[in-house]
């Protein structure tokens, strides 16, 4: 019988048992982290209060997360190729979309020197 | 039928087919989400008010965070249970997920119900207070609406002096509110008459001729009678005017031959002054008078008030004065200078001179108390900042006191004031709940969040904390708002599985597997969203 996931055995799934429960503790301190790093000024990157470097760390810590998510618990460590292509171009296209709101700076009607 | 590739995989994907077709749908769920949070970024980068920072509860969006984290692993447990063949605890994870699930949205539930409850008003200076209104009052009683709801102290109140006119849209009209009209009328034992002849134009064919005689009484009735009568004179002259239109392109399309129809336009025109002999008089709108003064109240958001003339939004028109109409907050639970300090900088005012002279500061004594105790706050904070983390090359402290640490006065600073002016605590559990439901007037008491009339004439713009009241809220209900959904819409097919998947199971296992698989697929994807919602609408 073929499957798509490598778990195939109940050895295997067993094994990754395990490994689901690892994420879920790594999941819960990162969350207790990003708590930490906005709320306690003794963590605070950057300066005083919230600043960019708030953002990049509590972006980079929820990356991180989402990433676990993705590969352990949505199972991208071990998919088919096809999965990969739909997924990547879609992640890929919204981040090219993303970057389009960085012209939006070079924009005429942001330019206070047009009016 | 039997539908094929649901348990073995396709030789060209590698998978079975509802995998292929989830993760095509996840596709398109990213580049959905995506869009939202590239208009989040939009919108922040481009506010032009003081972006709210860390302005929702972060304890119970912690909380929401295990619960969706937590039922992620109980999810893929379910699937891992079903593998091994193992029922019961593929129940027993199900079951935890689907009240995982029901869980976070009522901790949702009950962080919207606050915001939706929590009022807002932005001052014509831009000072910004929020807190809770109280309810219009008769003797002792609530005053209720004609849903029976309380009303609350924000109406408008206009006064309708003997002779006073108002004027009905006989296409428009609300009959409830013409109905409100005439209570308020009838309690102050006034009558409402037409105030001339509704008659027959003297160029037309009806002329003189009187349809509603002057005197007769307001009713609703009346209104839909007369707009009875204007739309059989509408259709009459729309058909008459149409037909002669008509005629005139015949005319000028036989004197023009070969010609454009937009060459020969301008040539085309009805001569009104022949036509209306034939026509009827037209009325859209009806006015009466009051042979008494009475005063009537509106929701702000139903009138238009002016000094001497007030309009509805059904286009009655209320010649009567504006009494005082207060918004009477009972509870203010924060006070708010970032945006009136922005629009300072802005104008190159100091920003002190600026607070000084605002309206809540010249009028309000307990504002002034509060604004020099947190003074002397952000002195403190000032200080310990500088000497904690010193001063860079240049001089300047390396941490200073934010924006919004400066100029905002929030509910946790007006419950600290009370509590070290009037010595007041809470219980463990109040507190507790405070970080849900928000500050607790009850055992803080008026003298930690006071009361607060503003004059109508002060009133910027006021809302709710709804998507209304500015952007943040707007992104923060649509963000939010979409992945309650798709927490209810997964919930639904989990628990779908949970509770009619026994058949399936005994029948094809491996096909529950997979289904399940899949709709964990989706849960962990909303999950995933979560995790970038949670810090940056809680968070930053």
């Amino acid at each position: 019988m073929a499957h798509s996931s490598e778990l195939t055995t109940a050895q295997e799934i067993q094994k990754s048992k395990k490994v689901y429960l690892a994420v879920f503790g790594a999941l819960l301190v990162g969350t207790v982290v990003t708590v930490l790093v906005a709320t306690v000024e003794a963590l605070d990157v950057g300066k005083h209060g919230f600043d960019k470097w708030d953002a990049v760390l509590g972006l980079f810590i929820a990356t991180v997360k989402a990433s676990l998510v993705a590969y352990i618990f949505m199972h991208l460590n071990h998919e088919k190729k096809a999965v990969y292509w739909i997924f990547f171009s879609a992640l890929l296209l919204c981040a090219s979309m993303f970057g389009i709101l960085f012209l939006a700076k070079y924009s005429p009607i942001f330019d206070k020197f047009f009016y | 039928m039997e539908i094929p590739y649901i348990v073995n995989a396709r030789k060209d994907t590698g998978l079975f087919n509802s995998k292929i077709a989830i993760w095509l749908f996840l596709a398109s769920e990213v580049m959905l989400f995506g869009g939202f949070f590239s208009a989040y970024v939009f919108l922040r980068l481009g506010a032009d008010y003081p972006w709210p920072e860390r302005t929702l509860p972060v304890l119970p969006g912690l909380i929401n965070t295990f619960v969706l984290i937590g039922s992620s692993v109980t999810v893929v447990f379910a699937w891992a249970a079903l593998k091994l063949r193992n029922w019961r605890q593929f129940q027993i994870y199900m079951s935890i997920t689907v009240l995982c699930a029901l869980l976070f949205m009522v901790l949702k539930g009950v962080e919207y119900n606050v915001k939706l409850h929590h009022q807002a008003v932005r001052l014509s200076d831009y000072s910004v207070v929020e807190g809770h209104l109280g309810y219009e009052k008769k003797g002792d009683d609530y005053v209720l609406d004609h849903n029976g709801k309380k009303i609350e102290e924000n109406m408008i109140r206009l006064q309708l002096e003997e002779g006073g006119t108002t004027t009905f849209s006989v296409l428009r009209f609300h009959a409830d509110w013409v109905e409100e009209i005439l209570m308020e009328a009838d309690s102050a034992k006034a009558e409402l008459k037409l105030l001339a002849d509704i008659k027959g134009d003297e160029s037309n064919s009806d002329a003189g001729k009187v349809y509603f005689a002057a005197g007769t009484p307001l009713s609703i009735d009346l209104l839909k009678e007369i707009k009875k009568v204007h739309l059989i004179a509408r259709a009459h002259n729309a058909e008459l005017r149409t037909n002669a239109l008509r005629q005139e392109w015949v005319v000028a399309k036989a004197e023009n031959p070969g010609k454009k129809d937009w060459e020969i336009s301008d040539q085309v025109s009805i001569d009104t002054t022949a036509l209306s002999p034939r026509l009827l008089t037209e009325m859209s709108t009806a006015t009466f008078a009051t042979s008494k003064s009475f005063e009537l109240i509106f929701k702000p958001r139903d009138v238009k008030e002016g000094a001497e003339q007030s309009r509805l939004r059904d286009d009655t028109t209320i010649k009567g004065k504006l009494l005082a109409s207060p918004m009477v907050f009972h509870n203010v639970d924060a006070i708010d200078f970032q945006h009136l300090v922005m629009k300072a900088d802005e104008k190159g005012i100091d920003p002190e001179t600026a607070i000084q002279n605002s309206w809540l500061m010249q009028n309000n004594p307990f504002v002034r108390e509060a604004w020099a105790w947190h003074e002397e706050g952000v002195a403190a904070l000032t200080k310990r900042l500088t000497e904690e983390y010193g001063l860079d090359e240049k001089g300047e402290p390396n941490r200073e006191p934010t924006h919004k640490e400066l100029y905002r006065i929030g509910w946790k600073d007006l419950a600290k004031f009370g509590e070290e002016r009037h010595q007041i605590s809470l219980s463990a559990t109040d507190s507790l709940k405070e970080e849900f439901m928000g500050p607790n007037y009850e055992a803080r008491g008026e003298e930690t969040f006071p009361h607060l009339s503003v004059p109508r004439e002060e009133i910027g713009f006021a809302s709710k904390f709804a998507p209304a009241w500015n952007t943040y809220y707007a992104i923060y209900f649509t963000m939010t708002g979409l992945h309650g959904l798709h927490v209810i819409g997964g919930a639904l097919v989990l628990a779908y599985y949970l509770f009619f998947g026994r058949k399936m199971y005994l029948e094809n296992p491996e096909w529950l597997a997979n289904r399940v698989e899949v709709g964990g697929l989706f849960w962990h994807f909303v999950d995933l969203v979560w995790i970038f919602v949670f810090p940056i609408l809680y968070l930053m």
